[in-house]
């Protein structure tokens, strides 16, 4: 058990319990148990609560207790006032150290996680779904393959004893990380170490994490359903993660590229903002779900593993393979190109103060000082300004040539007319651009080489499934 | 806490003499601040037929550039401060918001009063944009929720700009390119210092930013526009509506009444918001009943939002099985009744109490999470002093109170109820 503690004298109380397990250690045909155990615990009733009793407590503190399921880490999250912190604890204890496991409370946060997948990320939100899609075709065969909640049959063929066996095995006082911080009372850490140190030592070993596979050739898949505009995204996999000696100027490239929801990046300034493409386009090297809620990503996203990606957000149907092929020849002059020195200065400005943004809350703190131990790294802030400080112009482009590529891609798109799609891409047919409005010379010049940039993909390389196919 | 001002923070409050106002909040988290500019313009100001979407579009047009900072110079200097930036538009504010450190604060005020001032955009960046918004509206037309706001509010609004939602109907976005002119317009009426306030919140010297404000906002002309809207007239007979949906959807259902606007003097709206978290919250016996007895239900929320005008109570329900509609459609219906015929139990009432001050109070952790929930109340009264008054009314609320309201508010003929499934089920 490790304890990271942050204690200051204002009257909110920070907790952030994370186990360092998740969806990668699903036993095989359980895919999901994680997820649903950690709702159950979440979610659910403790022994001598219901989830009734516990909802009705909380309702007055203002409080809920958060839960989030990644690969290789299962966080619970909770804010509370000190006026209510004696309360609160009694019951958070119960809930992670004696849960319920009652059948009805099973039934119905099934019925969630399956509508989470089924009518939500399936049915209403096209960008998420490609995004997801996206890890489960580079992660064929890996354990990060599956989506974190599984898949609705898997989720439907799961038992309560599987859950409970998970939680004996898998909740072990051995992978814990507490992180606790505000004004919480002497002896609070102390209290919490005891309680904690009653679960169990983690007993098996864990499944092996090893590299993504690698990817010998573009893919793309595509996935076909009724929408106004095709929603893309595309990636391969990187061995660049924290701690890793390329990470900052990994960071500072893909900040430059497409720095998340901001329109300084090259993406949204040349297809956005010259052409009208759509609303945002951006790069990432870590995990982000839920970009399109919010600002900033969320911590305990914590990987072994993670890819690059590009975001396309939704194109009109008759603009999206030059879409694709604007996405493909900015990605081509970047990893050719590299930075120019204007770029590079700026992206490091930009870095070295934002940094200090993404920890604004209490909350937010713990949750990187918990990614800081995982990875092995000192404090996020202190640790991506001092690689940046350090790094030239060059040193970030070399990273790039040798992390980054343009060819050897998996692209997801989902939307209306995917085997026109596919029959354009295979014909290299040309995808002229019009416009509502006159554009400067160097636009339409660089149109007429992108309306024709073929998509090297062999035939049966591109996939086409019915969005029904996602996460059955 | 509970006899204390909920907004505790001690803040300055100035007025310069063109209308522009400043809301400085020292708060207790350094190097950072926060910069919210309120403008008490959204799509409620949309008066003109076939202008919806245009305060939101024209959110847009803020980002395409002065003759000091084109966009390419602005996107610069906001990248070299590290600033977290962004804007959104809705029915009664548009609100531009950035986030830094605060060595930056003055280059960024000095910025973002040159574009509210100097504001100048090429009819090719005025075009292109209108693009990106109909992208916007692409990537937002997947959500079945998206779609009912958008529909109850054409059905349950005949006269008022309510009507239409913040992006506005498609078929104004799609002519957007063509209202260049009235582009100008727009930003000559509502960008004026009387529709703005300034919030500053973080590590800063209240002395120092009114000063700071007065150099590059003080010359800023005050103008003379005042918008109307239409007023709404009572409603008749209840309405209904129903959304064919093409994908699978679990089908989802709006029951919505009208009700009054924002207020903190009366306390109509004030029990309206404790009556749709005693009737429809996590902890509400109907939640209990739909969501963890019955499982019929999967999502259950109520919201009486702030308004400006007179606007909507909502339930919403999302259902597990398209039979089971009808149930929970007289469930809400009757939980609506049943708060018009038996006074609620005070402790009830009191858990209520407690929720909004407790919840209100763990909100309110950063810089940004101060700035982001004084622009809200800003926009409604332009004074943080409206969430104490709000706070007050609260605790005014009685049971009996909460009889009389929901008995006025919830009557048939202010009902709009729309449904949407897949397919034709209802």
């Amino acid at each position: 058990m490790k304890f990271i503690t942050l204690p200051d004298t204002t009257p909110l109380i920070s907790l952030r319990v994370v186990f360092q397990t998740g969806a990668s250690q699903d036993p095989p045909n359980q895919g999901g148990v994680a997820w649903m155990t950690a709702m159950m615990l979440a979610g659910g009733g403790s022994r001598t609560l219901t989830y009734k009793q516990i909802l009705d407590a909380f309702f007055p503190m203002g409080l809920s207790v958060g839960c989030q399921v990644d690969k290789e880490l299962i966080t619970f999250t909770a804010e509370v006032h000190a006026d209510h912190l004696e309360e609160f604890y009694e019951i958070f204890r119960g809930m992670l150290l004696d849960p319920g496991w009652r059948a009805d409370d099973f039934a119905r946060l099934t019925d969630d996680a399956v509508n989470m997948l089924e009518v939500e990320l399936r049915g209403q939100n096209d960008e998420e779904l490609a995004k997801e899609i996206l890890y489960q075709r580079i992660y064929q065969g890996h354990p990060y393959e599956r989506h974190d909640a599984g898949t609705v049959s898997s989720l439907q063929a799961l038992a309560l004893d599987q859950l409970k066996a998970f939680y004996l095995a898998e909740f072990a006082s051995s992978n814990l990380i507490i992180a606790i911080g505000g004004g919480y009372p002497d002896g609070f850490e102390q209290r919490l170490r005891k309680d904690f140190s009653a679960l169990p030592l983690r007993a098996r070993a864990g499944v092996e994490i090893p590299p993504a596979p690698p990817v010998a050739e573009t893919e793309l898949y595509l996935l076909e359903k009724p929408a106004r505009g095709v929603a893309i995204s595309l990636g391969f996999p990187i061995e660049v993660r924290r701690g890793h000696p390329d990470y900052p100027a990994l960071l500072l490239a893909t900040s430059a590229l497409g720095q998340h929801r901001m329109s300084s990046g090259r993406l949204f300034t040349r297809m956005r903002q010259y052409r009208g493409l759509n609303y945002g386009d951006y790069a990432y090297i870590e995990y982000f779900p839920g970009g399109m809620y919010t600002l900033q990503p969320s911590p305990n996203h914590a990987r072994a593993n993670d890819i690059f990606q590009l975001w396309i957000r939704p194109v009109d149907r008759e603009q999206s393979l030059f879409a694709l092929r604007l996405a493909l020849h900015e990605l081509e002059s970047f990893v050719t190109g590299g930075l120019s020195q204007d770029e590079f200065q700026r992206a490091r400005s930009f870095l070295s103060k934002y940094v200090n943004l993404l920890l604004k809350t209490k909350s937010e703190e713990l949750g990187y000082a918990v990614d800081s131990a995982y990875y092995g790294i000192p404090a996020y802030p202190d640790y991506v300004r001092a690689g940046l400080s350090q790094l030239t112009l060059e040193e970030v482009n070399a990273a790039i040539r040798r992390h980054l590529r343009y060819d050897r891609l998996r692209i997801v798109a989902v939307g209306e007319g995917m085997q026109d799609f596919k029959d354009a891409i295979l014909e290299n047919r040309v995808s002229s651009m019009t416009y509502n409005s006159p554009k400067p010379e160097e636009i339409l010049e660089e149109d007429k080489v992108v309306e024709r940039r073929p998509i090297l993909v062999l035939p049966g390389s591109i996939v086409i499934a019915g969005a029904d196919a996602a996460f059955a | 806490m509970a006899d204390a001002k909920i907004f505790a923070y001690d803040y300055d409050q100035h007025d310069y003499p063109n209308g522009l106002r400043l809301i400085t909040v020292p708060a207790p988290y350094p190097q950072v601040v926060s910069l919210y500019i309120v403008v008490q313009a959204g799509s409620r100001n949309e008066v003109e037929e076939g202008r919806s979407g245009f305060a939101h579009f024209f959110e847009h047009m803020m980002f395409r550039g002065t003759p000091a900072f084109p966009p390419e110079r602005y996107e610069a200097v906001l990248q070299e401060t590290g600033a977290s930036s962004n804007a959104y538009t809705d029915d009664d504010r548009t609100v531009y918001h950035t986030t830094l450190t605060k060595e930056d604060f003055e280059t960024l005020l000095a910025m973002e009063a040159d574009r509210f001032q100097h504001l100048d955009y090429p009819l090719e960046g005025f075009q292109t944009e209108a693009l990106a918004v109909l992208g916007e509206y692409n990537k937002d037309s997947t959500e079945p929720i998206n779609k009912l706001m958008e529909v109850l509010r054409d059905t349950a609004f005949d006269a008022h700009t309510y009507k239409h939602t913040t992006m506005g109907f498609l078929r104004d976005i799609e002519r957007m390119p063509q209202m260049y002119d009235y582009s100008r317009t727009f930003f000559d009426r509502f960008y004026r210092p009387e529709y703005t306030t300034l919030i500053v919140a973080g590590d800063v010297d209240p002395a120092e930013v009114r000063a700071q404000v007065e150099r590059h906002w003080g010359a800023w002309q005050r103008g003379s526009y005042i918008c109307a809207p239409a007023v709404e007239p009572a409603q008749s007979s209840p309405r209904e509506a129903h959304i064919p949906w093409p994908t699978h959807t679990l089908p989802y259902l709006l029951v919505a009444h009208h009700s009054p606007a924002y207020s903190d003097e009366i306390t109509d709206g004030a029990a309206l918001d404790i009556i749709s978290f005693l009737g429809f919250s996590e902890s509400s016996p109907l939640y209990e009943k739909l969501v963890i007895e019955d499982q019929s239900v999967d999502l259950l929320w109520a919201s009486n939002a702030d308004h400006v005008d007179p606007y909507l109570f909502t339930v919403m329900a999302r259902v597990k099985e398209d039979p089971m509609v009808p149930d929970v459609r007289e469930s809400i219906l009757a939980t609506l009744r049943g708060f018009a015929e038996t006074p609620v139990d005070d402790s009830l009432l009191a858990n209520v109490k407690s929720h909004l001050r407790y919840r209100f109070a763990l909100s309110l952790d950063n810089s940004e999470a101060i700035a982001s929930t004084l622009a809200h109340y800003v926009s409604l009264r332009r004074t943080p002093e409206t969430i104490n008054r709000l706070f007050y009314l609260y605790e005014q609320v009685t049971p009996q109170l909460l009889q009389t309201v929901a008995a006025r508010f919830f009557q048939p003929n202010g009902r709009t109820i729309v449904t949407l499934a897949n397919g034709d089920a209802k």
